[in-house]
């Protein structure tokens, strides 16, 4: 990493790009969000060495793959921590009949899983990385489902005995003395099916591998299948489905407003900030809950208390969306609804959930953060290194918690955030009691974020409360634009890309999950820590299988 | 200690104050919000079958069979594959489907959940709200009208 | 199980027992030495079925209402009177489930497991001065019984989490051994502080001095119990105690969020049953033990003949009190509780020891 070069780097504008990647851009491939160049599969990793030590792009924010009718294309989405909007592309095609191009793993680790699922769900094979396998699908799954000469009506699956290599030798070993256990699927504390594979030495965690997909239900395919105007907005409540649905859908209406050209009327933007600030307390108070449940090990009072707290959010969500956790809230545009009325009343309502919060939060204060025993757990246990976390693409309040001052609000405004007052918390401690330190300040944060978009509705004056600006029917965004859009959802950078093929479904939609990167962390906090710490730093991590899995 | 204290103080306060947060479910009905989006509701007298909800349902929930001269035949509803979106009643142009704030329907099999046009005109109101009018100020739901034909031309 | 206990331990002629009573009442002690067994016998047959009968309250209803009560919820409240039938509903559905017995399970210990996690809590009470003339017997070394049938509990809980034949049990058994090692000797040790005060082993003569009063403020006596006379050891030894018996924050052996629920994860039906019954028991058993060193057995206010009521009021305030910790302390991590073990409160409970006896030393001299 080369923090130390980045005042080289703000220096670096497109022409600067160009002249870095020099011949071996093959051509410019510009996407809607960013500059993108074409380069040859074998040059990945040494344009990407050079992007990063010497133009300062540290964060390799997703890796998209997909097949066109005549090759396959890799998309590394670079950007940098310091300044978000500053990105670039790196499309790599490669030919149909080989699809093998280098990887990227050795500059970026956050390449790993997120190339690994590229070879899983689209087919592309990527040269010398260190452990090619599929990644959501099961290991014995026939074929690429994203590829387009997928057949969906042949067997998917074979049997794990007509799959093994039966050249490959028995792995057990009896001499050992450490213990393989399996943590999950099902296991009280796995936030979800969340497989780790752990080796122990004794009570110490010698290694863990993360093994996801139990919860894949093709997300992406789905809104590739769905029309942009109405039938994608449903789905992205899905995703992170404890309760960041509005925050979700906020990923989707910014990549796709960025793609068609969109604008959301100044009052719609309020209430969306609002709404989705709202959302961010709900998920916090849930990451809260089941949080202090690993440490504390019952059903006790913290969970029990945050569920409540939680729940005053949902009802005032519930009173504005119509729904509770799948809010299909907001549309292209803007918003599907007004405020409810009568709005004094919702008024009131939220206006007496951010006086009674204060309160709560002392409560949190004094059961947790200010508890000894809860100090002894989670201090210096799950250490995360703020250079690490950039390596492994890790976002929000988890990179926060490692020191690493980067939220898309602030950095890459979109609603209205930068109009309002607030401030991004950071802590520097890296480990579990700064990331639950974060997330309990990012509470407070929301309430005053939210406080003030009640005073701007309040006023609002009453002939210029626009929720929708006038969206065509049906959208059909020009063949070939590209774009990739994120934002800062409760678990971090939630970011879309979109491929627009001319007719009004999207030809690729790629969703960019937090939580997928936070979790491909997991090994380097856990690892000659204690079995509990591994419980902990997991519910530290505070991760959606739903979002991890897609 | 003092945190360890401090804690045990917080909770025990809960405990002595009495306070519940919990409701008794089926004996006391819950309060949902006006704009709460529960089983659907459908009206074959205001339907002019223009299959707009069954081509925008995201997954496909609703079927409709119309005979070669477009009369609607069959109007059918999985409320079990439902994701409760509103997105049909959002583009029903004559509002003739709509979400009450019904959420209590259970069915022994898959097939009990699905409710053809007879049943989805039988799901009642709930609370007497009236779904579309709470959401959308400017259309009034068919709450008060009772049965017979509208004339919505 | 504490009838041979009973019957084996040479009863002191200083208390009137519980079996001599109910001999005399009956007539049983005419049939020599049959019927002073059989005496015995239905003694301890009365005190089990009190002490089932308190757990089978504190597992499916008083658990649930407390825990409730501390996270704002209203819990069991439809079956019966506060919800109270809901323990017969429990038992019912408990003993009617299928014991799943996995295949590869070390069948003699995996059987034997439960009944001596439930039993060693039993024969802990044999010797526990009840009062109301509820005590079964009263040997020389009663303190040292009670604290070696609770140990045996170890035991049991080893034989379960090694029988299992599955990981997470095993790593509950032998957190289970290391905690009860770890605690064992400043728990025994804390104890002995008291027996250096009282100059004695036996249960109720430790009661009886703390009879006595320590001072007299405005008319109201305070008694000599040594939770007052030394209430550094009664901390220690509440603290060890939690440990002994594996509740938070201490509960490291089921550690339901990190291994599944420990040694008992592969139990089910009637032997979950005992286990579960076993784990209140042995709670019971650490309130009576330290009701009666620490809280004067029965001792309150009122007649002699609501002493057991006055015992039971304190069992129950210490399970109480293990509830009241369950809702606000989390679990420490198994190597700090091992760490404050052999660290902390080891040293301290000798520290504690060696004090007391100085103390007592100089008062003497």
């Amino acid at each position: 990493m080369s923090t130390d070069l980045t005042t080289t780097a703000d220096q670096i504008d497109e022409d600067g790009l160009e002249a870095l990647i020099g011949d071996r851009a093959l051509t410019r491939d510009d996407h809607k969000n960013a500059p993108g160049f074409v380069i040859r599969p074998d040059e990945v990793q040494s344009v990407l060495f050079d992007l990063r030590d010497q133009a300062g792009f540290d964060h390799l924010s997703c890796v998209t793959a997909q097949q066109y009718d005549d090759r396959y294309e890799s998309i590394y989405h670079l950007k940098t921590y310091d300044d978000p909007t500053r990105e670039v592309s790196v499309v790599v095609p490669t030919p149909v009949d080989e699809p093998v191009s280098q990887t990227a793993e050795p500059v970026f680790r956050s390449a790993d899983w997120a190339e690994r699922e590229n070879f899983d769900l689209v087919g592309i094979q990527y040269e010398d990385h260190p452990d090619m396998r599929r990644i959501l699908l099961p290991e014995t799954w026939q074929g690429h489902p994203l590829g387009l000469d997928y057949d969906q009506d042949k067997p998917q699956v074979v049997k794990f005995a007509q799959h093994a290599n039966p050249l490959e030798a028995d792995q057990h070993d009896t001499e050992s003395d450490t213990m393989f256990l399996n943590i999950g699927p099902h296991h009280p504390a796995t936030h979800g099916v969340l497989h780790v594979k752990a080796v122990l030495d004794g009570e110490t965690v010698v290694d863990v591998e993360p093994d996801i997909g139990y919860l894949h239900r093709c997300e992406e395919q789905m809104c590739e299948q769905g029309t942009y105007r109405h039938q994608i907005m449903p789905y992205p409540d899905r995703w992170d489905y404890v309760s960041a649905g509005i925050l979700n859908e906020w990923a989707y209406a910014r990549a796709a407003e960025d793609l068609a050209d969109l604008e959301v009327p100044e009052y719609a933007q309020v209430i969306r900030t609002m709404s989705a600030e709202l959302c961010r307390i709900a998920a916090h108070m849930l990451a809260l809950g089941t949080f202090a449940l690993d440490v504390y090990g019952d059903f006790t009072a913290i969970f029990q208390y945050a569920f409540r707290d939680r729940e005053v959010v949902q009802d005032i969500l519930e009173d504005l969306t119509g729904q509770r956790l799948m809010f299909n809230y907001f549309r292209l545009g803007g918003v599907v609804w007004d405020l409810p009325e009568p709005r004094e009343e919702f008024f009131e309502k939220t206006r007496d959930f951010l006086d009674e919060l204060p309160a709560k939060v002392a409560e949190y204060d004094d059961l947790l953060t200010g508890n000894e025993i809860f100090q002894l757990r989670c201090v210096g246990t799950g250490i995360l290194e703020p250079e690490v976390a950039k390596q492994y693409g890790c976002t929000g309040p988890t990179a926060r918690g490692s020191g690493i001052d980067v939220d898309l609000r602030r950095d890459d405004p979109y609603g209205y955030y930068e109009h309002l007052e607030w401030d991004v918390i950071t802590e520097d401690g890296c480990d579990n009691y700064s990331r639950v330190l974060v997330r309990m300040q990012e509470v407070e944060q929301s309430a005053k974020i939210i406080e003030q978009c009640i005073d701007l509705l309040e006023e609002w004056p009453e002939d210029e409360r626009e929720i929708q600006s006038n969206v065509p029917r049906t959208l059909k965004p020009p063949a070939d634009t590209e774009t990739y859009k994120a934002v800062e959802a409760a678990k971090g950078e939630l970011g879309i890309y979109i491929r627009a093929d001319g007719t009004d479904k999207p030809g690729r939609f790629k969703i960019r999950s937090p939580c997928f990167h936070n979790l491909s962390a997991l090994p380097e906090m856990v690892e000659g820590e204690y079995i509990p710490d591994l419980i902990a730093s997991l519910g530290s991590l505070d991760i959606v299988l739903g979002e991890v899995d897609r | 200690m003092i945190g360890l204290l401090k804690s045990m103080a917080t909770t025990m306060k809960h405990a002595l104050d009495g306070n519940t947060f919990t409701v008794e479910y089926p004996d006391v009905a819950p309060d949902v919000s006006p704009r709460f989006r529960g089983v659907h509701k459908f009206s074959q007298e205001r339907c002019i079958w223009c299959r707009q909800c069954e081509n925008v349902c995201p997954n496909d929930t609703i079927q409709i069979v119309t005979d070669d001269k477009r009369n609607g035949e069959q109007y059918n509803l999985h409320i079990g594959q439902c994701v409760y979106c509103r997105l049909c009643e959002e583009v029903c142009p004559v509002d003739a489907i709509l979400l009450t704030q019904n959420f209590e329907f259970t069915g022994d099999t898959k097939a009990d959940l699905v409710f053809n046009k007879e049943q989805l005109k039988a799901v009642p109101w709930y609370k007497d709200i009236d779904p579309l009018e709470s959401r959308e100020p400017d259309r009034g739901a068919w709450i008060g009208e009772g049965e017979g034909a509208v004339d919505y031309q | 199980m504490s009838t041979l206990e009973a019957a084996v331990l040479q009863a002191d002629g200083d208390t009137y027992l519980l079996p001599e009573r109910i001999a005399d009442l009956t007539g049983l002690g005419e049939f020599g030495m049959g019927g002073e067994l059989l005496a015995a016998f239905i003694a301890a047959f009365i005190v089990g079925n009190l002490m089932l009968a308190m757990t089978g309250v504190a597992g499916p209803w008083a658990k649930r209402k407390i825990t409730a009560a501390f996270t704002d919820r209203i819990a069991v409240n439809r079956v019966g009177p506060f919800g109270l039938l809901i323990i017969v509903a429990d038992a019912v559905r408990l003993l009617a489930k299928e014991n799943i017995i996995p295949e590869d399970v070390d069948r003699p210990a995996y059987d034997l497991a439960p009944i001596v996690v439930a039993g060693s809590a039993m024969l802990g009470f044999a010797v526990i001065p009840m009062g109301s003339g509820v005590q079964l017997a009263d040997p020389e070394v009663g303190l040292v019984y009670v604290f070696a049938v609770s140990g045996i509990a170890s035991v049991g809980l080893v034989m379960a989490g090694y029988a299992s034949s599955n990981k997470y049990s095993l790593l509950g058994g032998l957190r289970a051994v290391a905690q009860n090692i770890a605690y064992e000797i400043p728990l025994v040790v804390t104890g002995m502080s008291v027996v250096v005060f009282a100059g004695t082993l036996q249960l109720s003569e430790i009661v009886a001095i703390q009879a006595e009063p320590l001072i007299e403020l405005g008319g109201f006596a305070i008694p000599a119990w040594y939770a007052f006379v030394n209430p550094f050891a009664f901390v220690l030894f509440l603290a060890a105690n939690f440990a002994e018996i594996g509740r938070n924050p201490f509960d490291t052996p089921e550690a339901p969020t990190e291994i599944v629920a420990g040694y008992q994860t592969e139990y089910s039906s009637v032997y979950f049953v005992l286990i579960y019954l076993g784990e209140f028991l042995h709670i019971f058993l650490g309130g009576a033990i330290i009701a009666t060193i620490f809280l004067g057995g029965p001792a309150g206010p009122g007649p002699a003949e609501l002493g057991i009521v006055w015992f039971l009021v304190k069992i129950w305030a210490v399970f109480l009190l293990t509830q009241w910790l369950r809702s606000a302390l989390p679990r420490v991590r198994i190597d700090q509780l091992i760490e404050i073990g052999w660290k902390g409160m080891l040293v301290l409970s000798f520290a504690n020891l060696v004090l007391t006896a100085i103390l007592v030393g100089v008062i003497v001299a």
